[in-house]
C-alpha cells in the first residue's frame, strides 16, 4: 500500500489548449453554414394545443423549421419510450423542445424561435415528491402503460420504477436493536454545469450525415440518431472535437438527431450553439432531488445490526439512466459496512421538472451525504467516536456486501485511518472550527471497448481508441500503458480519437470506465504488436522469441544487451511487408457473484466490480453570525486500484473535491412552486471560485485488484465527489452545534439552523 | 449602420467594419477567426472570454467591439511568443496540472498574465483573488494556483 510520488507528466492535447488552437465544437465552421435556435416550451405542464410556425417563417433569413411533424414518429427512451424528439401533444417541463430553427444568423434563428406560437392548455405541476405518488395525485405521463419499454420497470402512477436490497430480515433486527436512529434527509437538484456550452454542427453529404457535437458518449449518440431518424448507424458519423468538460452533463444523446433533422430540411450544414441557460435547461444531467428516509439499529458497542431506507429520487418528466441509478442509490443507502440485516428502497419518481441523469458519481453524493450524517448521529447517540465507529464496521476483505457478495482484498479501512491522519483528527481547534468526515465506495463498470494500436516506419506508434476524451485525461493513460507493453516511451504515441469511424466501439467518458475498459483494448492489441515484433527480431536475431524483451526502444536477446535491433528499424521493415497493426478489445472482468433473491428491480446495478474505496477528512469554520460555511482544508485518501497515472489522478480528486464542495455549500437547484428553475444563470447558481477552494492533499491507497482494468486500476473520476458533501456535512454540525439536513447547506439554511437553536426551538 | 473599428491585435493592426451591437468577444470569434476565447456565459461570471485590454484582464462578453477602437487586445494566441515557444505560465500550467479540459484555460491565463504583470511575486491569496473571476470545474483550482506561483517564480529568476 505505497503512496505515489506524482511524475512530471504533460498531456498530449496540453500544447494546443495552452496556445488557444484548440478547437471545441463551437469554434467549427464551414461553407454554408447555418445557425440554429431552440423553441423551449417554457412553462412546466400543459396540453399543446396548437402550434404556428407561419411568423417565425415569414421572417428574412430563415432558411428552415424542424418540429415533431418532421421527423419519423417514434418514441424513444433508456428504459421506457417515454418522449418523442420535439413535444407535440404535452410539455412535461419548461425545457421541453417544441421546435428548432434554422437561419443565416444566430440573431435571425433566436428571433424566430421566438416567433413560434404556442395554444396551449395549463395542466397542473407536479413537483413535491411526496405528493406525487400520493393517490389521486396528477399524472406525468397519463397514458404510458402503453408506451414500449423494460418489462422490469412497472408502470403505476408517477412512480417510474422501484428497487430493494435485501438481506436477511432488518425489521426484526431494528425491533431487537438497542438503539434505533430514525431519520430524514432532503437533497435538492444541481448541475453538472461543464463551462463550455454544448455546440452541435451537422452536415449531410449524399445519404450521410457527419456530426460534431460536445458528446461524452459518441457512440450512444450515433445510435440515437440513427434510431429516432429510422437510419443505418453505417450512415452517421459522430465526431467530438476537444470537449470542454462534461461531468455527465454531456452523456446520453440528446440534440444530435434534432440538429441532423434540421440540416436535412435545410439542405445545408447547421449549428446550435447552447446559450448558458440553455445549457442549465438541458436534460438529463441534473443530479436528483431527493428524500432520504434511514434508520439503522446498533448494538451498544457499535455493531450496525441492520439498516432500512426509503429513497424519493426525482426523475423528471422523462426517463434516461434514473432506473439503474435508483438500484445503485438503494445499494449505498448501505454504505460500505458490514451490516448482517438490509432493507432498502429506491423509488424514481415522475414530475414535471428537468429529467435527471447521470452527474459525476451520480446519486451517491445526496445518499452519502445522508448516510455519513446518520452514521455521525449514531455515533453521538452511542458515545462513540464517529471515527471509530466506521472502524468498527467498514468492509474490509472476506465480508459480505449488501448482497451478499464476497469482497475482496481492498484499501477501505487504510484510506479511512489515512485520512484522518492526515486532518489530524481529534487535534484542538478553535471554537468555530471542526473536522468532520465521511467514506464511502463506488463501483467500477466493465464493459465491451476497442482500440488499433499502429507502428509506423519510424518507430512511432499509433493509437486509435474509441474512448471519449473529456478533459479528464484518461485516454492520455492510454500510451502509458501501450508503451509499458512495447518497451517504449508514452511520448512516441500519438491518440486519435472521438470519431465513431475510426475506432472501436466504446460506452463513452462515463462511469469512470475508459482506462479501465478501454485500457484493456489497447493493453490487448499492444501484446499482439509486442508478439510480431518478437518474432520478427527473433528471426534477425536468430534467437527464439521467448528469450527476447523489448525495452527502452530496442528488441534484445535478455541477459545480453549489446544483441538489440531498435524497434524502428523492425518497424519500417515490416512496412515492406506486413505491416504492425492490431486491434484489441479484451474480455470485460466478471461482474462479482451475488445472492439478490429478495430484491426487485434488479437491473445489474446490485453487484460492484471493482469497488473503489474512499474517506475525505474536511476542516471547516462556520460563522454563526453569518451562517456562512468555510472550507478551509481537506484530506483526501482514495484506493482506486493501481494509479496508471498519478498526476492524471490527482488531477480528478482535487476536481471531484471542489465540485463536491459547490454541491454541499452554493450550488443547488431552486425550483418555482410549478417545478421552473429560478437560478439557471452563473450569478445565482455559484459555483467554487479559486478565492473559496481550500488547500487539499490528496493520497492514493494502492490495492490492486486482480479483476479491474490492467494492473488492477479502477475508475478514479467519479468517487472523489462522492463524500465531500458528507464529511462537510459532519464537520458543519461539529462546528454549529446543530446538523443540517437539506442539501446544500448553504448559508441561510445554517444560520436559520443557528437561530433556531439559540432561540430555543 | 456599421462603424470602421481599428485596433491592435496581439502586436497586428487589424481593422473590422461592426455593428455596434456586437461584442468583442464576437468580433474576434467570428470576424478575426480568433476562436482561442471561448463563451461560457455572457454574463461576465465564467471569465473563459477573457481577453487583455491595453494590458488589463476584461470580459469580452460583455465590451463592445467599437470600444476597442484604437487600443491593444491580446487574446490567448497572443501569449506565447512569435517563434511558437510558450511562456512561462503556459508551461507552468501544463506542468502543474492545471489543465484539463482546457475551456476555462485561455482566460485563466489571461488573467494570470496580467497578475503577474503587476504584481511579479503573489501570495497565494493574491493568486486566488486575482483568478475567482475565472470559473473551472476541472481541476479544483490547485494545479493552477502552484502553475502561477511557479511560472512567477520562474520569471523573477529571468
Amino acid at each position: 500500500m505505497a503512496v505515489v510520488e506524482l511524475p512530471s507528466f504533460v498531456r498530449q492535447d496540453g500544447r494546443e489548449k495552452v496556445t488557444g488552437t484548440a478547437r471545441y465544437s463551437a469554434d467549427l465552421s464551414t461553407p454554408g453554414l447555418l445557425h440554429a435556435a431552440v423553441r423551449l416550451g417554457g412553462v412546466a405542464h400543459a396540453r399543446i394545443r396548437g402550434i404556428e410556425t407561419a411568423r417565425a417563417r415569414a421572417l428574412p433569413g430563415v432558411v428552415a423549421i424542424v418540429t415533431q411533424a418532421d421527423v419519423p414518429d417514434l418514441r424513444y427512451g433508456t428504459w421506457v419510450r417515454d418522449r418523442t424528439l420535439f413535444a407535440s401533444d404535452a410539455i412535461r417541463w419548461e425545457g421541453e423542445i417544441v421546435a428548432m430553427v434554422a437561419a443565416t444568423t444566430e440573431a435571425i434563428a433566436r428571433e424566430a424561435a421566438a416567433l413560434i406560437e404556442l395554444d396551449l392548455e395549463p395542466l397542473p405541476p407536479v413537483v413535491d415528491l411526496e405528493a406525487a405518488i400520493a393517490p389521486g395525485a396528477p399524472l406525468v405521463h397519463p397514458g404510458w402503460a402503453a408506451y414500449d419499454g423494460d418489462a422490469r420497470i412497472p408502470r403505476e402512477g408517477n412512480v417510474g420504477s422501484r428497487h430493494t436490497i435485501v438481506k436477511g430480515d432488518a425489521e426484526a433486527a431494528l425491533a431487537g436493536a438497542p438503539v434505533v436512529v430514525r431519520e430524514r434527509y432532503v437533497a435538492d437538484g444541481s448541475h453538472a454545469l461543464p463551462i463550455e456550452p454544448r455546440a452541435i454542427t451537422a452536415e449531410w453529404q449524399g445519404d450521410r450525415v457527419t456530426i460534431q457535437t460536445s458528446s461524452q458518449v459518441p457512440y450512444l449518440a450515433r445510435t440515437h440518431v440513427a434510431s429516432t431518424l429510422g437510419m443505418p448507424e453505417g450512415k452517421v458519423r459522430v465526431i467530438v472535437p476537444h470537449l470542454g468538460g462534461g461531468f455527465g452533463g454531456k452523456c446520453e444523446g440528446h440534440f444530435e438527431p434534432h440538429v441532423a433533422a434540421l440540416a436535412r430540411i435545410a439542405r445545408r450544414p447547421v449549428r446550435l450553439a447552447f446559450d448558458r441557460r440553455e445549457e442549465f435547461l438541458a436534460p438529463d444531467h441534473h443530479r436528483e432531488r431527493m428524500v432520504i428516509d434511514l434508520a439503522t439499529g446498533v448494538d451498544h458497542d457499535g455493531t450496525i445490526l441492520a439498516r432500512s431506507a426509503r429513497i424519493l429520487i426525482d426523475n423528471g418528466a422523462y426517463g434516461a439512466d434514473e432506473p439503474y441509478l435508483a438500484q445503485l442509490a438503494a445499494v449505498f443507502a448501505v454504505g460500505p459496512y458490514r451490516i448482517p440485516a438490509v432493507a432498502t428502497e429506491s423509488l424514481v419518481v415522475y414530475t414535471t421538472t428537468q429529467p435527471t441523469g447521470s452527474v459525476r458519481g451520480p446519486v451517491a453524493p445526496q445518499v452519502t451525504w445522508a448516510v455519513e450524517q446518520h452514521m455521525d448521529v449514531v455515533a453521538e447517540r452511542l458515545g462513540i467516536d464517529p471515527l471509530e465507529l466506521r472502524r468498527r464496521n467498514i468492509l474490509v476483505e472476506g465480508d459480505e456486501g449488501p448482497v451478499r457478495q464476497r469482497i475482496g482484498a481492498n484499501g477501505a479501512k487504510t484510506a479511512l485511518e489515512r485520512a484522518a491522519e492526515m486532518i489530524g483528527w481529534g487535534r484542538p481547534l478553535p471554537a468555530d472550527e471542526a473536522i468532520g468526515i465521511a467514506t464511502g465506495w463506488w463501483p467500477s463498470f466493465p464493459g465491451p471497448s476497442g482500440a488499433v494500436v499502429k507502428l509506423n516506419a519510424d518507430g512511432s506508434g499509433t493509437i486509435v481508441t474509441g474512448a471519449q476524451e473529456c478533459g479528464t485525461g484518461s485516454v492520455m493513460a492510454l500510451p502509458i500503458l501501450a508503451a509499458e507493453v512495447l518497451g517504449m516511451r508514452p511520448e512516441e504515441f500519438t491518440l486519435l480519437y472521438q470519431d465513431t469511424d475510426a475506432g472501436g466501439w466504446d460506452a463513452g467518458a462515463s462511469g469512470s470506465q475508459t482506462t479501465f475498459n478501454n485500457g484493456r483494448a489497447v493493453v490487448s492489441a499492444a501484446t499482439e504488436l509486442r508478439e510480431r515484433l518478437l518474432a520478427l527480431a527473433a528471426e534477425r536475431l536468430e534467437a527464439n522469441p521467448a528469450d527476447l524483451e523489448l525495452t527502452d526502444g530496442v528488441a534484445r536477446v535478455k541477459g545480453s544487451p549489446e544483441a538489440a535491433i531498435p524497434i524502428a528499424e523492425l518497424a519500417a521493415e515490416a512496412q515492406g511487408g506486413r505491416l504492425l497493426i492490431a486491434d484489441g478489445s479484451g474480455d470485460p472482468p466478471a461482474v462479482p457473484e451475488v445472492d439478490a433473491g429478495g430484491c426487485v428491480g434488479r437491473l445489474g446495478g446490485e453487484s460492484f466490480a471493482a469497488p473503489c474505496y474512499f474517506t475525505q477528512a474536511v476542516r471547516v469554520r462556520v460563522d454563526r453570525a453569518t451562517g456562512v460555511v468555510r472550507v478551509l482544508e481537506v484530506a483526501a485518501a482514495h484506493e482506486s486500484g493501481t494509479i496508471v497515472n498519478p498526476i492524471g489522478a490527482e488531477g480528478q480528486v482535487l476536481g471531484g473535491i471542489v465540485m463536491g464542495i459547490g454541491q454541499a455549500l452554493t450550488e443547488g437547484t431552486q425550483l418555482t412552486p410549478d417545478g421552473r428553475q429560478r437560478n439557471a444563470d452563473m450569478l445565482d447558481y455559484k459555483l467554487v471560485t479559486a478565492a473559496d477552494a481550500p488547500p487539499m492533499r490528496v493520497e492514493f491507497v494502492q490495492v490492486p485488484d486482480p479483476n479491474a482494468g490492467p494492473r488492477g486500476l479502477k475508475g478514479v473520476a467519479e468517487p472523489p465527489a462522492v463524500p465531500t458533501p458528507g464529511a462537510i456535512a459532519n464537520a458543519i454540525a461539529r462546528a454549529a452545534g446543530t446538523r443540517i439536513r437539506l442539501l446544500p447547506m448553504t448559508a441561510e439554511r445554517v444560520w436559520a439552523d443557528l437561530a433556531d437553536v439559540e432561540a430555543g426551538r | 449602420m456599421r462603424y470602421e473599428t481599428s485596433f491592435r491585435l496581439n502586436g497586428t493592426p487589424v481593422s473590422v467594419s461592426v455593428e455596434p451591437s456586437r461584442t468583442l468577444l464576437h468580433v474576434l470569434r467570428e470576424d478575426l477567426g480568433m476562436t482561442g476565447t471561448k463563451e461560457g456565459c455572457t454574463d461576465s461570471e465564467c471569465g473563459a472570454c477573457m481577453v487583455l485590454l491595453d494590458g488589463e484582464p476584461l470580459n469580452a462578453c460583455s465590451y463592445l467591439a467599437v470600444q476597442a477602437d484604437g487600443r491593444e487586445v491580446t487574446t490567448v494566441e497572443g501569449l506565447s511568443a512569435p517563434d511558437g515557444s510558450l511562456s512561462a505560465l503556459q508551461r507552468a500550467f501544463l506542468a502543474h496540472g492545471g489543465v484539463q479540459c482546457g475551456f476555462c484555460t485561455p482566460g485563466m491565463l489571461i488573467s494570470a498574465t496580467a497578475l503577474l504583470a503587476r504584481d511579479p511575486d503573489p501570495a497565494e491569496e493574491t493568486v486566488r483573488a486575482a483568478l475567482s473571476g475565472n470559473l473551472c470545474r476541472c481541476t479544483g483550482y490547485q494545479g493552477i494556483v502552484q502553475a502561477v506561483r511557479s511560472a512567477a517564480a520562474e520569471i523573477r529568476e529571468g
